[in-house]
């Protein structure tokens, strides 16, 4: 039996490339989920990775950051908070590697 | 401050401690998202907590997780204030991991109360802070306004 295919809907799901039970520490909501403020997750509501290897929800991690208690430190290992800059979707460059796209912020998506 | 993010993060808290709780610490009341009540233990023999159940009154702001919770222990008459050197006759605690100095916004209300757990575990003074007297009869400033001078970090 010969089979034509004539029309085909894809669908395709995304999470964030970090482990699948990872919890956002500040608002203990799961990185599937968004901060308590926001409704839909992915680039409304997207996640800062620290290069001390933490992850928060970038809301909920600004709201810490910006107490003069936080004195800029990771609420996890009370290193300093840094990020990579974030990257618009526009500016992928399709010739990286999955690899070369872990830390970036907004570009932290992996097809599944 | 969103106004409904301390209610969320408590509302997940309070999940995971109807599920369970460390050895030692048990839920007593947390009818709303400002004020929850526990109980804690001391589950090694140290012989100045043996056999004692102390209580524990939190109270959250519309800051948390980013601002610390008020947490003090409460006297009743089965519930004694537990004897230490950074805690006031009064039931006011002093500790840093409370203070907005020590406060980090990935502690939880268990966290906090295997902090004073272990705080109590490993102390061995049968003794009040200095001053305790004095500041107990003129201390009208709520726990998180008080700038406690840490006169002691080893304890």
């Amino acid at each position: 039996m010969k089979v034509k295919i004539q029309k085909w809907n894809a669908v395709a799901t995304w999470r964030w490339d970090i482990p699948e039970d990872d919890v956002c520490g500040i608002c203990q909501v799961h990185f599937d989920g968004t901060c308590p403020t926001c409704k839909y997750p992915g680039d409304d509501c997207s996640l800062l990775s620290g290069k001390c290897g933490h992850n928060f929800h970038m809301h909920c991690i600004l709201e810490w950051i910006k107490q003069d208690s936080a004195k800029g430190q990771c609420p996890m290992c009370r290193q300093r908070f840094e990020w990579t800059e974030q990257h618009n979707e526009t500016s992928i460059d399709t010739t990286q590697g999955p690899a070369n796209t872990q830390n970036q912020g907004q570009d932290q998506r992996v097809e599944g | 401050m969103p106004p409904q993010f301390a209610a969320k993060r408590l509302g997940k808290e309070l999940q995971k401690i109807h599920n369970s709780l460390p050895p030692g610490i048990e839920l007593v009341s947390a009818e709303d998202f400002e004020e929850w009540v526990l109980d804690i233990k001391v589950l090694d023999n140290n012989p100045l907590y043996k056999d004692q159940t102390y209580r524990l009154k939190f109270k959250f702001g519309g800051s948390y997780p980013i601002e610390p919770p008020e947490v003090v222990f409460v006297k009743l008459p089965d519930r004694p204030i537990p004897i230490h050197p950074h805690i006031y006759s009064n039931g006011i605690i002093c500790l840093d991991l409370l203070g907005q100095q020590g406060w980090s916004p990935v502690q939880n209300v268990e966290s906090v109360c295997m902090s004073l757990q272990s705080m109590l575990t490993g102390n061995t003074k049968n003794e009040r802070p200095p001053g305790d007297e004095e500041f107990v009869r003129a201390n009208r400033l709520r726990p998180k306004d008080i700038d406690f001078y840490y006169h002691d970090n080893n304890v």
